[in-house]
């Protein structure tokens, strides 16, 4: 996080713009997704009724969170598994390391999880001498290339194949210049199975936690999070608060619909059900708060937490399409990051990244309003003071005039007019940032007022 | 006081009233299971074998033994060439394990496996290549049948597997062949 003009979402916007044919690839590659996700949601007459019971059930849980938790908690123990409370990022890192440290872990093979990221646990290990592998390909390729996640599902989206083939042959000595998926992902495969081998310990995120089974949900395509968590004795599970759902049939409304909305497949290869350790094997669960109970305060803030971390609203995202994941400012990018991340976004510009053109809310799979709440965290940075430049010195100006019919009318005259006789060069200047990218629209002859009381008065 | 103690009292200042748990009632599609279960198998990129059972299963497991291939088999009636390890790590040369499936879902080829039926629970992971036997009539519909059929007793772990392991990661580019099996063969019986 920084607070410098930098790291402001208009600013990053701008170097990922600058190479054009890279920005409309990127988002054609994440158009794509949107079209599979269509077909899928298309293909089952239950759709809406699949999001309405997904919303519904989400809200009914974090409406009634702290009975859930401790139902799950009780289960677990039942099943021995080992539950551990974190407050925040810095309590959730303190307690993996002491994990890690009283078995000696020396490697930790992770599969994805964007809690680890939030709560930056990757550097916070390293630093105490234990070696990190992520080993979902997406995340061992920027982990390889020292990069954060630019999405939440497909982590590499913003690298094209030839980057990954150089990286691949400067870290995995695969052959110069190769660049071929099948060829890269093999050599991957390859790599990572003696990491998996080799490795003291696993960790993964948490899809869902079955309150009444005291059962974490992993879900992945590539089998990671089963090689890691099956080969070791010593399995970690990190899941925010959020993440329970009160029994299996409610997991499986969720499993019709996360991967239909994802990437467009019926369901992920593996949905995997762990409830209990593996045979003289022991296994850790780390509940995590990070910012969510507060969230809870506020109504509109707390439907973010119905999220299910699909990023189908990345995917039909215009402006994260075309501004790329590294321009929010927080580690989850587009409309769901807005919603999580606006609060403590000290740049105050995120929550302007968006058009509230609505497209996200309705893809979502559990019905998050997310453009309500993005609209609701500018008023929040308003009231708190915290416009961004500019926006606090003409907004209020901007609002009194637009109030008073008379000054609004006699300006909006002397606009049409000045559109009509003076020339683009010298009006271009007063529509600031707007006006970078567009044309100046073509003057009406009349008002709309003057035009319906002609036609229609 | 203890974090868990914080979380939960901080749960008690939550916005938004009690919401009731929904109803959920699906209409689930119940015409040809299994014709459903196997077009949902290819989209996965699983593959079918809905004649010849147990019988032909074997013919390929012979096949693979005369190349010289590691086979470890989980069902009752398929004889391999290698029993269940000491460690789960001794499998990695695995090249096939067969494994029986508890239930099968048409809506998505998914196939629920236990790991009463894996010996180590790496198994269909850590082999390159899997064959799941499958009894036809367990097939349902969807996933609500499926959640209200599946067995997951305490301490167990289970899975749905739905076709060998992929990924798109590099482009969007479909590689079949990630880190769990390489290829998935469904043998119906």
């Amino acid at each position: 996080m920084s607070s410098s003009k930098s790291a402001v979402h208009a600013y990053k916007a701008e170097i990922f713009c600058k190479d054009e044919s890279r920005v409309d690839w990127h988002s054609k590659a994440l158009w794509m997704l949107r079209e599979k996700r269509d077909r899928a949601a298309g293909s089952l007459p239950e759709w809406e009724q699949l999001r309405q019971i997904g919303s519904e059930m989400k809200l009914h849980t974090l409406t009634h969170l702290a009975e859930y938790l401790e139902e799950f908690e009780q289960n677990c123990l039942k099943n021995n598994i080992k539950v551990h409370w974190a407050k925040d990022g810095a309590e959730h890192n303190r307690i993996v390391h002491e994990i890690l440290a009283k078995h000696q872990v020396k490697k930790l093979v992770k599969s994805k999880s964007m809690l680890t990221e939030e709560c930056h646990m990757n550097p916070f290990l390293e630093q105490r001498g234990i070696e990190v592998i992520d080993t979902d390909l997406g995340e061992r390729i920027i982990q390889l290339a020292g990069q954060p996640p630019s999405h939440i599902v497909v982590p590499a989206i913003h690298l094209k194949k030839e980057e990954v083939g150089d990286l691949f042959h400067d870290k995995l000595g695969t052959e110069a210049g190769a660049s071929d998926p099948l060829y890269l992902t093999r050599a991957a495969r390859a790599h990572l199975r003696e990491q998996f081998l080799s490795a003291d310990a696993a960790m993964t995120g948490v899809n869902m936690a079955i309150a009444d089974k005291g059962a974490v949900v992993v879900c992945t395509n590539e089998g990671n999070a089963d090689m890691g968590a099956n080969l070791p004795k010593l399995q970690l599970h990190s899941m925010g608060i959020d993440k329970i759902v009160p029994n299996i049939d409610s997991a499986a409304v969720l499993l019709r619909t996360l991967a239909r909305n994802a990437t467009g497949q019926p369901i992920t290869t593996y949905s995997s059900f762990y409830r209990g350790p593996q045979e003289g094997g022991e296994m850790h669960v780390i509940i995590v708060d990070n910012g969510r109970t507060d969230m809870l305060k506020d109504k509109i803030l707390a439907e973010s937490l119905k999220c299910i971390r699909c990023g189908g609203c990345l995917n039909t995202c215009p402006v994260y399409r075309r501004s790329g994941g590294y321009s929010y400012n927080y580690t989850i990018p587009g409309p769901i990051g807005i919603a999580v991340g606006a609060k403590i976004d000290d740049t105050n510009s995120i929550p302007w990244a968006c058009t509230l053109c609505g497209s996200c809310s309705y893809v979502c799979p559990t019905k998050v309003p997310l453009d309500k709440i993005i609209h609701h965290h500018r008023r929040l940075k308003a009231e708190a003071g915290k416009l961004p430049y500019g926006k606090s010195s003409y907004m209020p100006l901007v609002g009194k005039f637009m109030a008073s019919e008379t000054a609004l009318n006699c300006s909006m005259s002397i606009a049409r007019t000045a559109l009509k006789i003076l020339p683009g060069s010298l009006l271009k200047p007063f529509s600031g940032a707007w006006g970078k990218y567009r044309e100046l629209p073509v003057a009406p002859n009349s008002s709309f007022e003057a035009w319906f009381k002609k036609n229609r008065g | 006081m203890s974090s868990k103690h914080d979380i939960l009292n901080a749960l008690k200042s939550a916005a938004i009233a009690p919401q009731a748990m929904p109803v959920i009632k699906v209409s689930p599609r119940i015409d040809d299971l299994v014709g459903q279960f196997e077009a949902s198998l290819n989209t996965v990129a699983g593959t079918l074998h809905r004649e010849g059972g147990l019988a032909k299963l074997q013919e390929q497991v012979d096949q693979h033994i005369a190349q010289g291939m590691q086979i470890i088999s989980m069902v009752d009636g398929i004889k391999g060439n290698r029993e269940v390890t000491d460690t789960a790590h001794q499998l990695r040369d695995i090249d096939y394990a067969v494994i029986p499936g508890d239930l099968g879902v048409a809506e998505n080829g998914a196939i629920w496996v236990n790991n009463k039926n894996l010996g180590h629970r790496v198994t269909p992971f850590i082999c390159e290549n899997l064959f799941l036997v499958l009894d036809s009539s367990t097939i349902v519909a969807n996933m609500h049948q499926a959640a209200s059929k599946l067995t997951l007793n305490s301490g167990q772990f289970g899975t749905f597997i739905a076709g060998p392991s992929k990924t798109a990661d590099i482009e969007q580019a479909l590689v079949v062949g990630a880190h769990g099996a390489c290829s998935l063969n469904v043998y119906l019986v």
